[in-house]
């Protein structure tokens, strides 16, 4: 079943730098299935974080159709749960209120939204710092309480905006180990945006090369999960899928 | 070898020292002065009515506070602050946040109130005892006037200066307006606001002393302008030291912890 649907996305805009408009994304079409984890990789400048925040309703799009389900979006929403790379966790509340704050929107009780949280913090692997505020905790286990904020609000799609590419290298090999994992425990539909080829093919089923505002290829990722960096560093088909796509990228 | 005195000893004892320790290096100073005060007036045989000696300033206050004219004064100029503070917060926060919502109507409303911050308080007295004749009214008016634009100003700026990722995430969560208002808008702009009524609680005290030596006949400022007219030196320099004494007390005991409570918690800003 279809969840998100791109039908010739376009975004025109003016560059008040260059004094004529840019074209960001030219006619991007894209299906995206219920509980898919698709990775959209390319080069900086290609357009992949202007998808993203169409996609999101963080800013609108000046051609074609996005439908959720077959509805046309309009505006951010809560079906659309958004992971930022700049984590974008609320400093004034807990970790737990930072996690319980999408159940609190939808009106959900205190000691019910409380519940949500600590539940999606467990699966985190965050349940001690449930009561400390986003400062003391380091930039890895804040992104973790990003994603899991935008988990526990039930999204039909989760839009994830090259999340980890703040964090350190071994870290975020952590981190994408234990997305891997969320993912087949919960399934969301995932949109994934990076610049990083291996991270793109580590996480996804299928990855989207864009250049210049366009979809290059697409590439399925028949990989076994669960997904560990230990085997796949040495994984025959994971390396040739990744120099694939590497060249793609490079040669855009 | 260096001890570790923290291990032997409680946290809330530790704690109660660090304050404790704290309080006296801030006293120390003010007692030094005094201690000056105290050996300069009889040294230098200074008129009294030049400046009075540390017991006529002490005799003053233990008359003042017998004969209950001191609580009077106190008593009139904080219900005055208090109520004109209160009703500037309470005008300035929503109009500050309605404003730095929209990133066009902050950069136009910005000189405009910079300029009328700088006006605040003490330049409004003879317009407001034109409009609202000598008492309550002209002095409310200037205290409001003094909080309003700096805290209106102040929350603005917060506002602006949150991150647009934060309203992204909050839209994006399913916050409507209002919850992006109580949930996002208000608590990020919090440090700012504090600064304001920290800076305007400021001004407002100033012009409020102010205001009373020319616009009432009761409050601090009242009781300085008319010992003037005795020449009775040992008021007035009471007077002065209860006036900068409450505002250390606001200050300390009142916004500082509102600071650290909140604020610093969130690591929003660094303690100096």
């Amino acid at each position: 079943m279809k969840t998100l649907e791109l039908r010739n996305l376009a975004k025109t805009y003016f560059d008040p730098y260059a004094g004529s408009h840019v074209t960001a994304v030219h006619d991007v079409s894209l299906d995206v299935q219920q509980g898919d984890f698709v990775s959209v990789v390319g080069p900086s400048g290609c357009g992949k974080t202007t998808i993203l925040n169409m996609v999101a309703g963080f800013i609108p799009h000046s051609g074609g159709e996005i439908l959720l389900n077959g509805k046309a979006i309009s505006g951010p929403g809560p079906e659309r749960g958004v992971v930022f790379q700049s984590f974008a966790l609320f400093p004034w509340k807990t970790v737990l209120d930072n996690v319980g704050f999408g159940p609190k929107m939808r009106g959900v009780p205190k000691a019910e939204r409380d519940r949500i949280a600590h539940e999606y913090l467990e699966l985190a692997g965050l349940s001690h710092a449930a009561n400390r505020y986003p400062n003391e905790l380091s930039g890895g286990m804040q992104q973790r309480v990003g994603v899991v904020r935008a988990l526990a609000n039930n999204p039909e799609v989760l839009l994830m905006d090259e999340p980890f590419a703040s964090v350190d290298a071994q870290t975020r090999m952590t981190l994408q180990e234990e997305l891997t994992r969320i993912w087949q425990e919960r399934r969301p539909t995932v949109i994934f945006i990076t610049h990083d080829v291996a991270e793109a093919v580590f996480l996804a089923n299928r990855v989207v090369v864009l250049s210049k505002g366009r979809v290059l290829d697409e590439v399925e990722v028949a990989l076994p999960r669960p997904r560990v960096w230990d085997d796949l560093i040495e994984d025959e088909t994971f390396k040739r899928l990744s120099a694939h796509v590497l060249h793609m990228v490079r040669s855009a | 070898m260096q001890r570790d005195v923290s291990a032997l000893q409680p946290r809330w004892l530790t704690r109660g020292l660090a304050s404790a320790g704290g309080a006296a290096m801030f006293v120390a100073p003010l007692l030094a002065l005094v201690l000056i005060w105290a050996i300069a007036v009889p040294l230098f045989d200074i008129n009294p009515r030049v400046f009075p000696s540390v017991a006529a300033v002490a005799g003053a206050a233990m008359e003042s506070i017998r004969d209950g004219s001191l609580i009077e004064h106190i008593g009139a100029s904080l219900l005055r602050v208090g109520l004109g503070t209160l009703i500037g917060i309470v005008t300035a926060v929503p109009l500050g946040i309605a404003m730095g919502v929209s990133p066009a109507v902050s950069t136009f409303l910005t000189p405009l109130f910079r300029f009328f911050s700088v006006l605040a308080g003490i330049a409004w007295i003879p317009i407001a005892t034109l409009w609202f004749g000598y008492g309550f009214g002209a002095i409310i008016f200037v205290i409001f006037n003094a909080v309003f634009f700096v805290v209106a100003y102040n929350t603005l700026l917060g506002v602006s200066t949150i991150p647009l990722t934060l309203r992204n995430a909050a839209a994006s969560l399913g916050a409507g307006r209002w919850a992006l208002l109580t949930e996002v808008l208000l608590p990020g702009a919090l440090p700012n606001i504090v600064t304001g009524i920290r800076t305007g609680l400021g001004f407002a005290w100033r012009g409020l002393i102010a205001a009373e030596m020319i616009a009432t006949n009761v409050g601090l400022g009242y009781m300085l302008f008319v010992a003037r007219d005795f020449y009775r030196t040992e008021v007035i320099i009471l007077g002065m030291i209860v006036i900068g004494a409450i505002w250390l007390l606001i200050d300390r005991l009142l916004l500082v912890p509102l600071e650290r409570s909140t604020i610093e918690r969130w690591g929003m800003v660094r303690r100096a």
